[in-house]
């Protein structure tokens, strides 16, 4: 297969060579004429124009005019000179040879004008069919393509192939939509003149420079990027000669092609722009609207309680609970306090946490001693392994996450049951579990619970929804992962996991004790 | 009836300064209020309270500035009032001399129990050859630590540290100063050591090594000896 391919391309190579068509011209109808010449009797010298038109004709079907012509003058010649009696002259005397002496050069006219036509239109097709091969290849490139950088050098690779080896995109910028003046992107490289005809061109939608009729003295020719509901831009060209028609009809098909890819990159981002708007906006009306809830309530228990206290006289007892309300009050304004700050600098992206060794004891005890009102109704039981080593963490923030965990298992479980508190090292993680023996996740909120503001569908307590997504961002933070499940027993279970290396305690002893 | 003993509060804000005022004298102690730290500074010097509660976001000098002022003659306690998540402030104000820190919010029971433990603090004499604590006796003197009568094998690293923290006994002592002070100056950095030597002196000597009584950690500031 692959040896006749190739034979098959030498030959064409070959015979696209003028001197080599000649060359076979020459030598196959010399042939003929031998092999004739050895037959040759008098009478029926006919038969031997007959082999000699045949030959000719079979030249013309692969031959070039000039060497059809060769081959049927050299056999004509030869047939008058060898075969028509008398012999070796060029005298003929009858009509008939006449004719058939003329027949050879109609028939190079004939072949001629045949061939090159079915010739040019074999180049043409072939021509045709590797341009909506090329454009077949850009669209497919073009759709693949993600992202405007990418369309953007696709399409520059289209054009270094097909069309000019420098070209210049000039992509819009502002959205009309949004009030922003739309103008062309300036671009760094590009002469100040170039960038105004790049203006005109892409304000009038109309090409421009080179070859067109407002040539404006630019060295490239610009065309507008048109696209069925913005104008993404304008390209620019180099060009020694305008198009032909053909190939102009590939360009225009081409920069379609590439307008409609570009205005896709614009209206997708956009589109992310809108979706982005339109989140920041839900996110802000929900922060506002619980917020004031979530204020409101702790804030106007402080003032009635405080203002009864005050103004009226009540029992002694009374005046213990009352007190003890503004305080739960005030714990629960401290406590979203924190949640807000907390949030506001995980949505600020700036937590670096400050890691250094930790006893995972003592993180546990000062969340258990926080918590301590919290939990009295419940029993905390903590597992920790034995020989679990330091952790290396921010303290601050895991106290915040764990803190948050606990705090959500007392919200959730029913009172008298267990919280656990399980904590192991494995490859180099440290992983901690808190399970309660609540009422668990429905399955299909077991995706969104990590999410800002999310409250659960049967959510009773108060709160903002920041807890859990305080929690993802401070583990985030540490590197580490946090997951929600439902036990098999029933209940919740957090678990997390932070990276965290042992601890180096080579030269364990002091120093300053060398007794 | 002995006599009342004398706290000095500077807080530039008037309702925590209130709240202060009243909380403590209700409790039997008798106060002195400013708003400036100057002031402040002048009324220690001339009333030599028994305590100074001191915030360090003063608006006229830098809390820390003045601590370092009053501390050059100044031995009796002082404690901290401060916003949450400043730890490397408050571990700041700690070394340079303070006794013991609150984070605002607080609970005034909280307040009322420092208070208490830092007036003890002033009491006692640094020089005391055995050192009480529940079960547990320390005898600097012979390096002797005893629980429930029963003697303790500590190392030499170990009782070093023990003997730092009982000395400064009611005080919150930084990881650096600890570090410092066991292990030297070069060591400053290596917290891991000191948890280490933490977790094992919790296990000879605490009830619960897990619920620790007597060696308390500040979570992210050091460790105090109760």
């Amino acid at each position: 297969m692959e040896t006749k391919k190739r034979i098959r391309e030498q030959t064409a190579f070959l015979l696209s060579k003028g001197w080599v068509q000649y060359l076979l011209a020459l030598l196959i109808t010399g042939v003929a004429l031998l092999l004739c010449l050895s037959f040759r009797t008098e009478s029926d010298y006919h038969l031997f124009s007959f082999i000699l038109l045949f030959v000719v004709s079979f030249l013309s079907t692969f031959l070039g005019t000039g060497p059809v012509l060769l081959a049927s003058a050299l056999s004509a010649l030869a047939w008058d000179y060898f075969f028509i009696p008398p012999h070796n002259t060029f005298k003929i005397d009858r009509s008939e040879d006449i004719l058939i002496f003329g027949l050879f050069f109609v028939i190079v006219v004939v072949s001629g004008v045949l061939t090159t036509r079915v010739r040019r239109q074999e180049l043409l097709a072939r021509e045709r069919e590797r341009k909506t091969n090329a454009l077949f290849l850009l669209t497919r490139d073009l759709s693949k393509a993600s992202g405007m950088d990418e369309v953007i050098r696709v399409a520059t690779e289209g054009i270094t192939t097909y069309f000019s080896p420098e070209s210049v995109f000039i992509l819009r910028e502002g959205d009309a939509r949004q009030g922003a003046p739309v103008g062309l992107a300036r671009s760094g490289q590009l002469p100040e003149s170039e960038f105004q005809i790049a203006q005109w061109v892409f304000t009038h939608s109309r090409k421009a420079g080179t070859f067109t009729s407002q040539p404006f003295d630019s060295r490239y020719t610009w065309y507008p990027l048109t696209g069925s509901r913005l104008n993404p831009g304008v390209v620019a060209l180099v060009r020694e000669h305008p198009f032909e028609t053909e190939l102009n009809t590939f360009w225009e098909a081409f920069i379609t092609l590439a307008s409609n890819a570009i205005e896709r990159e614009f209206l997708a981002e956009s589109a992310q722009m809108v979706r982005f708007l339109h989140e920041s906006d839900r996110l802000y009306k929900t922060l506002f609207n619980s917020i004031s809830h979530e204020l409101r309530i702790p804030v106007a228990t402080i003032m009635g309680a405080s203002d009864t206290m005050a103004n009226t006289t009540v029992p002694r007892k009374m005046q213990t609970a009352l007190s003890r309300e503004i305080f739960t009050a005030s714990l629960r304004l401290n406590r979203l306090i924190e949640n807000l700050l907390n949030m506001s600098r995980i949505e600020s992206g700036h937590i670096t946490p400050r890691t250094n060794w930790h006893d995972i004891n003592d993180l546990i005890n000062k969340v258990a001693g926080d918590l301590a009102d919290e939990l009295k109704p419940f029993s905390l039981k903590v597992e920790i392994v034995e020989e679990m080593p330091l952790v290396k963490m921010d303290f601050g923030l895991m106290e915040q996450v764990l803190y948050n965990l606990v705090y959500n298992a007392t919200q959730y479980a029913p009172p008298a049951s267990e919280i656990t508190i399980r904590c192991h090292y494995l490859h180099g993680n440290l992983v901690l579990e808190v399970c309660d023996q609540g009422p668990g996740f429905p399955e299909n909120e077991l995706r969104d619970i990590f999410r800002k503001f999310y409250r659960g569908k049967g959510s009773h307590t108060g709160g903002l929804g920041l807890g859990l997504s305080i929690v993802k961002g401070f583990v985030s933070a540490h590197n580490g992962t946090i997951s929600a499940a439902n036990r098999p027993g029933g209940g919740a279970v957090f678990t997390l996991i932070i990276p965290s290396e042992r601890p180096d305690i080579t030269g364990w002893s002091s120093p300053l004790n060398t007794e | 009836m002995p006599e009342k003993e004398i706290i000095l509060i500077i807080d530039d804000e008037n309702q925590i300064r209130r709240l202060l005022d009243i909380t403590l004298t209700a409790n039997g102690y008798r106060t002195l209020l400013t708003t400036s730290g100057k002031e402040g500074l002048i009324m220690a010097a001339t009333h030599h309270p028994e305590l100074v509660i001191l915030d360090l976001g003063l608006p006229d000098i830098d809390g820390q500035e003045l601590l370092r002022k009053l501390r050059e003659w100044y031995s009796r306690p002082v404690l901290i009032l401060s916003v949450r998540s400043s730890e490397e402030e408050i571990v700041r104000a700690l070394d340079n001399g303070a006794n013991d820190y609150l984070t605002k919010p607080f609970r005034t029971g909280e307040l009322l129990a420092r208070v208490r433990a830092a007036l003890r603090t002033g009491e006692s004499k640094k020089e005391e050859a055995v050192i009480l604590s529940a079960e547990v006796s320390i005898d600097l003197a012979n390096h002797i630590v005893r629980k429930k009568d029963e003697i303790i094998k500590l190392t030499s690293t170990e009782f070093s540290l023990l003997a730092l923290l009982a000395q400064n006994r009611g005080r919150v002592l930084t990881h650096q100063f600890i570090l410092r002070h066991v292990w030297g100056f070069g060591y400053v950095e290596q917290s891991q050591y000191l948890r280490v030597f933490i977790a094992q002196l919790r296990k000879k000597l605490e009830d619960d090594p897990s619920k620790p009584a007597m060696i308390v950690t500040e979570s992210g500031i050091g460790y105090r000896f109760k």
